[in-house]
Formats: C-alpha cells, structure tokens, sequence
C-alpha cells in the first residue's frame, strides 16, 4: 500500500512542478502584454486570451497538488482537538463520499464538454484569437482526474494511519 | 384540467436587464396569456445558470429548452452564426426584419442552426449603435493607428486591418480603463443602455454608428423540445417570440430618444460627431475584404453574405426614397 | 426548504473539519443528486469555465506572489518595519500599517481573496513574529483585506450600478469618504486598543532602531522607506498613469517585487521558484473554495433558494426608515450565508426600486449596501475571507483566532455604516 500511496504522490508533485512553472509564465504574460501595449503601441488577442488559459490551467491542476500538501483550509475548532485516527476516518470518509464522486460527476459532464467544443473545432469568438478552445476546456476533467490520483494519495494514506498499526 | 407544459428559458443577460430583459419577459407573459396558462416559461437569468454565453450549448444539450441571446457570440463555436445579429454598414433595423421574413434570411438562419438541433427566431433589435466614446477626436485614418479601443468580434478584426488596437477588458475594468487613459476608446450600446456607465463624464465625444445598424438578438429553441409541444401551443410561442421581438425595437427606440434627452440637457458637453468620409471609406474597404475572405473560405456564408449584400441593392433603393428622402425633405419642417 | 437544510448540513459538516472547499462540493452532490438528479451536474463544466474566464480574479495569483517574494526576500519585514518607524515607536504600528498597505491593495483592485491572502503572507508572520495578540492580527488582516470592498475600484460598486441603473462614476467617487473613514476607524481601534493592551500590539524593540551615527542613520531610513515607494509607485502608479488596467497592476506588483528583490541583492531562482510553488498552493486553496461554493450556490438556486428570499423580501415594511433599518438587517444576516454576488442580484432589484419610490437617494442606498456587503465576507461561519486567511496562516493560528479576531471589526464596519445613514449629509449625499 506504501508503495501505491508514493506513486500518487509523486503525481501530484509533478502537478506541483507544471502549475508552479505555470505561475512563472503568468506573470511574464500579463507583464509582457503590459508592456507592448503601453510601450510599443501593439497587443494581440491571442496573448491576451493565452493569460487566462494559462491563469486558469494553473489553478485547476493546482487543486490536485495542494490536497496532496495539506494546503487546502479546514475549519479546525474541533478537529484539531481529535486522535490521529479520527481524523483520519474524517479524511477517508469525506474522501470517498464527498471528494471522489463530485470529481467523478466533474470528468462525467466535463468530457462532453469538452468533446463539443473539438467536434465543433471550436476558435476563440474573438478574430486573432486562440484556435483549439477544446484544450482549455479539457482541463476540467484532466484537473477533476488529477484530483482523483491525489484524493486516492490521500485515502490510502488515511486508511493506513487507521489500520496498519505502527506508522 | 388541461395539461400544463413547463419549459425553462436561459438569458444571456443578467437578472433585470433592461430592454433586452423585458423582452424575455415580455414573450413569456404573453405566451402564459395566450395558452391560457397552459405555457409555463421560468426564465433563469445569467446569475443563476452562471454562463451568458453558454446558451447556445445549455439549450443544445437540452440542459435549458429555450434560450435568449445574440448570434455573434457564437461564431467562434459555428462561424456562419456571426452573420445574424448585424452587420458593419449592413442593413437597417427595419431592412433587416424585410430581409429576415420576406428576402430569405429566416431560411437561411433555420439552415445554420438546425444543425445543432436548434430552431432559432429573431429576438428584438436595438436599432442602430453607437461607435462608441471617445476620448479624442478621429479626423484622419492615421488617427485609427495605435487607437487603443476596446471593440470586440468582427467590428475590432476591421479596425485591427486599419491598425488600431482592439483590447479585451471585462466589463467591469471598462470604466476605469478609460477614466485612465489604458484605452482611448469603446463601444457599448447607445443612450438606453450607455446612460447609466457614465462613460460621457470621462469621454465626452460621443461618434455615431457604423458597425452594429440593426443589432437583432435571437430566441433558441431546443428542436426536439419544441417538437413534443401540441401543435397550438408551438404556434402560440412562435408568435410571442415575434411580437416579443417587434416590441423590444419598438422600446428601444422610444428608450433611446429618452435617454438622448436626458443625457443631452443634464451633459450638454458631449459632442455628437460622424467619422470623417475618408475614414468610412477606409472601414467599408476593410470590411468588404475580410468578408470576400470569409466568403471564399466557405460556401455557406459565401451564400448568407451574397443574400444580405443583392437584399441590402434591393431594399436601400427603396429606403432612399422612403424613408431616407422623406426624412430628408422635411427635415427643416421637423424642426 | 431545502435551502435551509442545506446551509443546517454544510455547518455541520465544516465544523467536521474535512477541507470547506470539499465540504461544499459534497453537499451539493448530495441535495443536488437527490433533490433534481445526476442531471443537475451538466451545469458544472459551465459554471467552472465562466471562473476561468473571469479575468478579474487574475489579480489573485499575481497579488499573493508579490506576497510571497517580498516575505521570502524578508523585504515585508523591512517594508512594514519601516512603516512601523513613520509612526514612531507606538505600539500596534505595525499593525496599522498593515491597514495601510490593505488600503494600497485596495485601491488597485477590488478583489477581496487576493488582498486577504497576500496581506497574509506578507504582514501576518511579522505581528506574530513580534508577539502580537494572533486575535488582533487576524482581525487586522481580515478587516483590511476586504477594504478593496469599498475603495475604488470595485468590484461590488461596479455591480451595484449596473444592477441599479446608477452611474459607476458616481458611486466611486462617493465611496471614497466612507472608505477613508473606515480606513480611519480601524486605525484608531488599533491605536486605542494597543493602549490600553499593550501586550497585545507591543511596539517594536529599541534594538530595531539603533545604528551608527551621522548620516548612515538617514541612510538607513531611506534604504527602509525606498521599497514601500517603490511598490506603491509600480502597483497604483501603473493604474493611475494608464499603464495597465487594474487587474494587470497585480502583474506590476509582481514584477516590482522581484526588481525590488533584484535591487537589495536577495534575489535568486530558488527564491521565485518557492514563491511560485507557494502561490499555487494558495491559489489552488481560494479557487477550489470558489468551485465548491459555485456547485453549492447552483444547488441552492435550482432547488427554490431564490424564491425563499424573495419570500422573506415581501415582508418588509413600507416606511422610509423601517424599511431602511430592515433591509440593512436582512441584508446583513443574508451575508452571513450567502455570497454578495448572490445578494446583489436577487436581492437588490427587488429593493432599489421600493427605495426610489420613497426617495432615498440611490447612490446613497448603494453605498449602504456595499459597506454592508463588505461585513459579509468578514461575518462567520460563511465569511470567505476567514477561509482565506486561514488557509495562509501558520498552525498555531486556529479558525477560533480568526472567528474571535473579526469581531470588533464587524463592530466597527456597522458603526461606520451606521454614521452614514444618520449623517448623510457629512458623507456628502443629498
Ligand atoms: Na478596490
Ligand atoms: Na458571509
């Protein structure tokens, strides 16, 4: 089971990597837009819409990442004061009730989603737009599958805590 | 009892949207009327179904039955939507709806969207927009050069081709992007919706229309849905979708005149003003050859362009010495 | 009904203390599965896109990695030292100029979520680092977070005019006494508080201060004062010169962290890359809030929640000032639930138009109502900017800190609001 926890993990550390490389391209996109419209009198859509792609790949993917960290915000009045083990039950449940089936629904729609827009071929609606919008919108279902490897991290390391003795 | 038909109805437009709103409302009060109550319509307004320009494929999918909203938004989904809204140096509102119900373009339109198992109807019409505000004056077409304009779709693509600048802002950064200098110009509506942002304090040249004559929106009905409604119920909908579109032209109309009014005694600064002929010429020159373009690329709006263009030689002759030339000599009597 | 039951079940379950943003998301899935079907989730792909294209919330990211470069460059220590030493050594300076930068973060954009959490990271470990009253601190940040609220530009004005047909213009320009005021009020709570408390705001030790003589000191100060001047000059001066729009500022603030970091020589790629990697995490906690609370919404909306408030609307009474005290109170209990986007588009139409029967002055109610709506995202269990805060804060800094630590900002938020509908006239209205 350790072993099968750590390949989840890694996964969701790669994640990590791509979305904080991401980040980085942000700010150099918005910068750079900034700057050719205001200093060189030139701006292009594509660029333009590229911020958003990319502001918004990096945060979906980014949700993956961050339950494998810890980084996402509990309300902690009572939990902080339960066992390990308690919290783990909390965590494993809500896993599989909560996390797990909405992420399944997520890929469920947002394949269609997604398959509308590529069977369309569908472009940015504005002209010097982005071509190819079906890419961005597969990044709803990849982020709710990436989510999935990192909720399944996540469980089998709750489960363990509950019912392997010594860890 | 008889039986009730319930259908939900997506609006590109936030709740209470003026105008193009209380045509929405107005369709589905007359249709409940009509039927005798027993066409129930519940509209959900952007701010519950969350995607304004999701409409197209909430009611494709059958998520939503009916949908209002505005063809151009979706020619980056369905390219040969972009011609059914209105078109720079097109027809006029009242060409328009000849051309929609006598001279083909309803056909034509049915054509483009069926494939998406949708039935599309005329929705209500703005009449003619305004060019936008301005924060200096446009008297040259080397003016348009390094013009920083917020003007989205195919209006921004023809001044990108004279080399100015189209900027996407979201909405709400529009008033403080101009306020700042960040853009030197937008377009919005007219005086019935442009009133209340407040742009004239900051711009205060105020250039008439050119690229958006006859902004018509559009009803969208989910095919399959419309087909299990009885007969009498589908053309109970179809004829308050009709007259509710009739009647959103004629609001905007009285709306527009009001809001000039006001705007022009409470802000007697702004200055109304035409582009120059030349810069016309120019925009025209622009706009004929993205459209050969688009015509040469594919056949289907090869087909709508040639329609709209021998429909526009056909009925302008007439408005000429209609409307235009009545207009036109009695328009010191007017006074 | 189901409503209510809804808002019952996610308190409950929060209070478990399973991640909110999953919370919400669960129990969506489960009233919405049950209450409308599987069928309902074919609108989940839209509402997320219509988050992704919403590119206001860009200033997000690129404001909490300004945060992050400027506290792992120990540039904010510096900055809000320095700030600390304009006000002399009084106590609680640091926390007011806290306050200060949050009134700088608000005046370039009207995001809530990216000023919270970036004051977070930049101001909260130095109060905690000099044994400031966590209360006190938390509270500070919350309050000054959510003042892009009510100083221009922002987002909640922008909405407010449009759905009430008054001019954008206007209600900015009369936001900015109200704003100023409460800016002042919060100050003035600090320096009160630290006062009579002084071990919960201490001022900064002597040792901060000492130095060489003759001009190294000045240059000392200078070299303190340079970096604050310098962000404020990248982050507004980018606005206010038409560089870039508000939301492009945030990528200014960035870009002028790193040049700073690159001008005090503290510069290095493993600094920017941890920055970024921390500002994901961060990110991804704030956005993943706003999906499960975009399911939860849809859930509650599509199973009857608005016709529930409209409900409650009707029974309002039909007098000016009943009507005004009431709508103040309703729209301020709402804001413990629900979403001022939410509130603002049900809830307003059916009240601007009541109120300009009886002659209230509609730039004046707008103004009430964002100053109110401002309090909801500090108001508990469903503040966000509680969340948010939370999500940035270290371990020993528990919900309870931050729930008790708002209060007497909510205090003083409602006595500001109060003065503006006793004294119009001050503020500028009628
Ligand atoms: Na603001
Ligand atoms: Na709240």
């Amino acid at each position: 089971m350790e072993s099968l926890q750590n390949v989840f993990d890694r996964f969701s550390d790669v994640i990590g990597k791509i979305t904080a490389t991401l980040m980085i391209l942000l700010l150099i996109n918005v910068f750079y837009d900034v700057v050719a419209r205001y200093f060189f009198k030139s701006s292009s859509i594509a660029f333009q819409e590229l911020e958003w792609h990319i502001f918004a790949s990096m945060f979906l993917l980014g949700i993956a990442y961050t339950l494998k960290e810890e980084g996402h915000v509990r309300v902690d009045i009572l939990y902080e004061k339960l066992s390990d083990k308690n919290k783990a039950w909390i965590n494993s449940l809500g896993c599989i009730f909560f996390l797990l089936p909405f992420c399944g629904l997520v890929i469920w729609y947002g394949y269609d989603f997604t398959l509308e827009s590529y069977s369309l071929n569908e472009v940015s609606g504005d002209p010097g737009g982005l071509s190819h919008r079906w890419l961005i919108k597969a990044m709803i279902p990849l982020s709710a599958l990436a989510l999935i490897f990192s909720g399944l991290g996540m469980l089998i390391k709750n489960l363990r805590c509950i019912f392997e003795k010594d860890i | 009892a008889d039986k009730v038909y319930r259908l939900k109805l997506a609006e590109t437009w936030g709740p209470n949207f003026p105008v193009f709103g209380d045509s929405v409302k107005n369709m589905v009060k007359m249709a409940e009327e009509m039927s005798n109550g027993r066409l129930k319509i519940r509209v959900d307004s952007a701010n519950k179904h969350k995607s304004p320009f999701g409409v197209f494929d909430m009611v494709k999918i059958g998520q939503y039955d009916i949908g209002h909203s505005a063809s151009y938004y979706y020619n980056g989904k369905v390219p040969n939507t972009l011609y059914f809204t209105t078109m720079p140096f097109g027809m006029t509102a009242s060409e328009q709806y000849a051309w929609f119900q006598y001279g083909g373009g309803q056909e034509l339109m049915d054509e483009v969207y069926s494939a998406h198992n949708l039935v599309p109807f005329p929705g209500g019409n703005t009449g003619v927009q305004m060019g936008g505000w301005f924060r200096k004056e446009i008297n040259t077409v080397e003016d348009l050069k390094n013009l920083k304009m917020r003007i989205p779709g195919f209006a921004g693509e023809v001044l990108a081709k004279l080399g100015a600048t189209p900027v996407n802002i979201p909405p709400g950064e529009l008033y403080t992007s101009l306020e700042r200098n960040t853009i030197d110009a937008l377009e919005w509506v007219g005086p019935s919706l442009d009133l209340r942002m407040g742009f004239h304090k900051i711009a205060p040249i105020y250039y008439m229309g050119w690229h958006e004559p006859a902004t018509e929106l559009m009803f969208i009905v989910n095919k399959k849905k419309l087909e299990t409604l009885p007969a009498d119920l589908q053309a109970i909908l179809k004829v308050a979708m009709r007259k509710a579109s009739y009647d959103m032209y004629v609001q905007s109309y009285a709306l527009s005149a009001e809001n000039w009014a006001v705007m022009k005694t409470e802000f007697p600064d702004i200055q109304v003003k035409t582009f120059p002929p030349a810069v016309l010429s120019a925009m025209k020159k622009a706009n004929d050859e993205i459209l050969e373009e688009k015509a040469s690329n594919d056949p289907m709006a090869a087909k709508i362009i040639k329609s709209q263009q021998d429909y526009l030689k056909l009925v302008r002759v007439w408005t000429d010495i209609s409307e235009y030339g009545y207009i036109k000599s009695t328009k010191e009597l007017a006074k | 009904m189901i409503g209510i039951i809804m808002f019952g079940v996610a308190l409950v379950l929060l209070l478990t203390g399973f991640p909110v943003a999953f919370v919400f998301a669960g129990v969506a899935l489960i009233f919405g599965v049950f209450a409308e079907g599987f069928e309902l989730f074919a609108f989940m792909p839209y509402r997320i896109m219509s988050i992704m294209e919403n590119s206001i919330m860009m200033a997000v990211p690129m404001f909490i990695f300004m945060g992050n470069v400027l506290q792992k460059t120990k540039l904010a220590e510096q900055l809000l030292e320095a700030m600390g030493q304009l006000f002399g050594r009084v106590r609680g300076g640091v926390a007011v100029s806290t306050i200060l930068v949050g009134c700088l973060l608000a005046a370039s954009t009207g995001v809530v979520g990216a000023s919270v959490v970036a004051m977070g990271v930049i101001s909260l470990p130095v109060m905690l680092k000099y044994n400031y009253d966590k209360k006190l601190a938390t509270g500070v940040i919350c309050a000054s977070g959510t003042l892009g609220q009510i100083i221009p530009p922002s987002i909640i004005l922008i909405i407010l005019g449009d759905v009430m047909g008054v001019p954008v213009g206007d209600l900015f320009r009369a936001a900015v006494l109200p704003g100023a005021i409460l800016v002042g009020a919060f100050i003035l709570y600090v320096l009160i508080y630290a006062y009579f408390k002084p071990e919960a705001a201490p001022a900064l030790p002597e040792s901060e201060f000492s130095g060489p003589g003759g001009f190294a000191p000045y240059l000392v100060a200078f070299k303190a004062i340079a970096p604050p001047l310098v962000l404020i000059f990248s982050v507004l001066g980018s606005i206010f010169y038409g560089i870039a729009t508000p939301t492009e500022s945030s990528a200014i603030g960035g870009a002028g962290a790193i040049l700073l970091a690159l001008l005090y020589k503290q510069c290095s790629w493993k600094i920017l890359w941890e920055s970024s990697i921390e500002t994901v995490k961060v990110t991804a906690m704030v956005f993943a809030i706003f999906i499960g609370a975009t399911a939860f919404s849809m859930v509650f909306s599509y199973t009857g929640g608005e016709e529930l408030i409209e409900e409650l609307m009707f029974s309002l009474p039909g007098e000016k000032w009943g009507f005004l005290i009431i709508t103040m109170l309703v729209i301020l209990v709402l804001g413990f639930f629900i979403d001022f986007v939410e509130i603002s588009f049900i809830v307003v139409p059916m009240l601007y138009p009541i109120a300009e029967m009886m002659g209230i002055d509609l730039t004046w109610f707008a103004i009430l109502i964002a100053m109110n709506l401002q309090t909801s995202f500090l108001t508990p269990p469903f503040g966000f900017s509680l969340f948010y805060l939370k999500g940035v804060a270290p371990p020993e800094v528990k919900t309870m800190d931050i729930y008790k630590g708002v209060i007497p900002f909510i205090g003083l938020q409602l006595l500001v609001l109060a003065s503006i509908v006793v004294f119009p006239g001050f503020y500028g209205f009628e």
